[in-house]
């Protein structure tokens, strides 16, 4: 209770020339610790260029397949025409290999299409001739490549069955009694729902680790170096020194976050990233929008970091409980992901979850109302003042100290 | 001036072990008063309770008329603490280690740096001031805490063993600038269990010994008081025999 409570006359003299000592002292520390230094940097500058050159190459390829069809025959001799036809559709028709079922199976051929040796005698006797297309479905590579042929052979077996009933005189409309057109609503912005993901993801994901070594280092690492029995023998209250802790952390984190989205920000624009149509917005505009949506986050996570770190004995125990909630941070939007719903209006009231919804939208290029954003930061904020009064709290317990 | 009356310090999950147990003492003003005490004697527990971080169960302690319990953030603008728990910050130099204990104290600029230099020449530290702490030895690490523990001239000194560590000329050092705090009219509690500091430094003596204050005063009271010759035999005579070493 003694964190601040007597100490009021002390915290209006200079108490802001004392926090801003140890968020001083904190991040020239920090800066020092080259190794840790470099790796945090590097793995946030790097890791948007890395994951979207990757994923885009990934989505051009399987583009280029379903485009570009080849497309192994088996039997080609027993139906001409079909082969014909297939290579009207632009499709290069190969011979197909011996072993092509063991090919299929372990990924190097996509699909492959078997004739029936019967199929003339079938067409002759007015029977529905066999094609086999023997394929792996399992294997998301070969999905374009499956889709592209079943389309050309489906619009080949509508072909030739209109042909049939024109010869008889009938309208096609008899036998195909609906007619199915596809609108697709997704604008451009809106497809590439993975890379959306990716991106919204590595946004909060950045908010948490930025902080991470910082923050251990500043709380379970005090103790464990010896250096916080003498910090709290100071005059200075232990809510003071949370607060100056909390603010290096913060800072450190938003540079973190900055960087990581700079990352995107520039491979996004200037990278020479193939074109899979896929092109949603990430431009200046929608930067600084994120950077807003996460700076609730970056309040929150540091000030979370900050109880976690104090509450371990040692940097050991401290850095197993961080993983917990690195393991809660980083499951939310992945839930999110899989149940495809639309989100329930409660769930821009919390935290993460929110701040992913609105990143999402961000990216879609939705609007965002203010008072969405406000919903979204209010709990984190109320959070963060909760969470940087009971660090005060741990640190003035005598036990903090017992248990060093 | 520090005025210990009946202290208590209780540890344990039913608070069964009595680590302080009932202990009153006085350390004067311009005089350095040596805490002396085997290992487990409650040395650290006791100055830990004066320097304000952790709250006694029982009976009270003032430190120049400053409650240590209720007037806790006023009595630290007062004293130098050098912990048991010493450590620095290893990526910080010896000069930025220092510098930011004076500035939490509230002190900044060229007067500041002024005490630093001031200090780190007493010290013998001149040459160590700008390289970070990483590589320093035990007893350079030792002269960083204690010039950190005095850089805002605190009228009270709590020192934790502060010559653990340290090689002769160092404690040589250390106890001239003792001297010279004494000079200058500061209270200089020290602990330490090595009976040569004692007689060769402290002014008044407390003996502790289970939590409790066995004996106190001059060495010629204590000498008197045990009926013995050396100052270490009469420590082993009050403690009861083979103390020392048992614990």
């Amino acid at each position: 209770m003694h964190c601040w409570g007597p100490a009021k006359d002390w915290l209006r003299n200079h108490a802001m020339d004392r926090i801003f000592t140890v968020t001083l002292k904190e991040l020239v520390d920090t800066l020092r610790d080259r190794r840790t230094m470099m790796v945090t940097l590097l793995t946030s500058i790097a890791a948007g260029p890395l994951f979207l050159t990757l994923i885009l190459n990934m989505a051009a390829n399987q583009a280029e397949r379903g485009r570009e069809l080849k497309l192994p025959v088996m039997g080609a001799a027993y139906a001409p025409a079909l082969v014909a036809f297939l290579e009207r559709q632009q499709i290069d028709v190969q011979p197909a290999p011996e072993d092509y079922e063991a090919k299929i199976r372990n990924g190097d051929l996509d699909v492959t299409l078997v004739i029936d040796a019967g199929f003339e005698a079938d067409v002759a006797a007015g029977k529905a001739a066999t094609v086999r297309l023997v394929y792996d479905r399992s294997r998301d590579r070969a999905r374009a490549s499956i889709d592209a042929a079943e389309i050309a052979l489906r619009t080949y077996n509508r072909q030739w069955g209109t042909q049939r009933l024109v010869l008889r005189g009938i309208a096609p409309q008899v036998a195909l009694p609906l007619e199915i057109e596809g609108v697709d609503l997704a604008t451009p912005q809106q497809s590439g729902a993975l890379i959306l993901f990716l991106v919204a993801y590595y946004g909060l994901f950045a908010s948490l680790m930025g902080g991470m070594a910082l923050a251990l280092d500043a709380t379970a690492g005090e103790r464990e170096r010896g250096s916080l029995e003498p910090l709290l023998a100071t005059p200075l209250v232990p809510l003071e020194i949370v607060i100056g802790k909390w603010l290096a952390i913060a800072a450190f984190d938003a540079l973190v976050v900055c960087l990581t989205l700079a990352g995107f920000y520039l491979t996004l624009n200037f990278a020479p990233l193939p074109a899979v149509g896929v092109p949603f917005l990430f431009g200046a505009t929608e930067l600084l929008r994120f950077l807003l949506i996460l700076a609730p986050l970056i309040a929150l996570l540091p000030a979370a970091l900050l109880y976690v770190g104090t509450r371990g004995r040692t940097l050991k125990e401290a850095q197993a409980n961080v993983s917990v909630l690195l393991f809660v941070v980083s499951m939310l939007p992945v839930i999110q992901l899989f149940l495809q719903k639309k989100e329930p209006a409660w769930l821009l009231w919390a935290p993460i979850s929110a701040q992913y919804t609105l990143l999402s939208r961000a990216l879609r290029g939705d609007a965002i109302p203010a008072l969405d954003w406000l919903q979204s930061a209010a709990v984190p904020l109320a959070l963060t003042a909760i969470t940087l009064f009971a660090v005060a709290r741990l640190l003035g317990r005598e036990t903090t100290l017992a248990s060093r | 001036m520090i005025t210990a009356d009946g202290l208590v310090k209780r540890f344990g999950r039913k608070r069964e072990i009595a680590a302080v147990d009932g202990v009153s003492f006085r350390a004067a003003n311009g005089a350095i008063t040596g805490l002396l005490g085997p290992n487990g004697a409650g040395k650290t527990t006791l100055q830990r309770m004066l320097s304000t971080v952790v709250t006694p169960d029982a009976g009270s302690a003032a430190i120049d008329g400053l409650d240590v319990v209720r007037d806790r953030y006023r009595v630290r603008n007062g004293i130098g603490v050098l912990s048991d728990a010493r450590g620095l910050y290893a990526r910080l130099t010896a000069r930025e280690n220092v510098r930011y204990y004076g500035r939490l104290h509230g002190l900044s600029g060229a007067a500041l740096e002024a005490r630093i230099d001031v200090l780190f020449a007493g010290l013998g530290l001149s040459e160590l001031a700008d390289r970070r702490t990483q590589g320093f030895s035990q007893g350079e690490r030792m002269k960083v805490a204690i010039a950190r523990a005095i850089v805002h001239d605190p009228a009270t000194l709590l020192l934790d063993e502060p010559t653990n560590g340290l090689d002769i000329m160092s404690i040589r050092g250390l106890r001239d600038l003792l001297r010279e705090l004494r000079a200058a009219g500061k209270c200089i509690l020290f602990s330490t269990h090595v009976m040569q500091e004692v007689s060769a430094l402290c002014d008044t003596i407390v003996i502790l010994g289970h939590g409790r204050v066995i004996a106190s005063g001059t060495a010629a009271e204590i000498l008197a008081q045990s009926r013995r010759a050396t100052l270490e035999d009469a420590f082993v005579a009050l403690l009861g025999s083979g103390e020392g070493l048992a614990a």
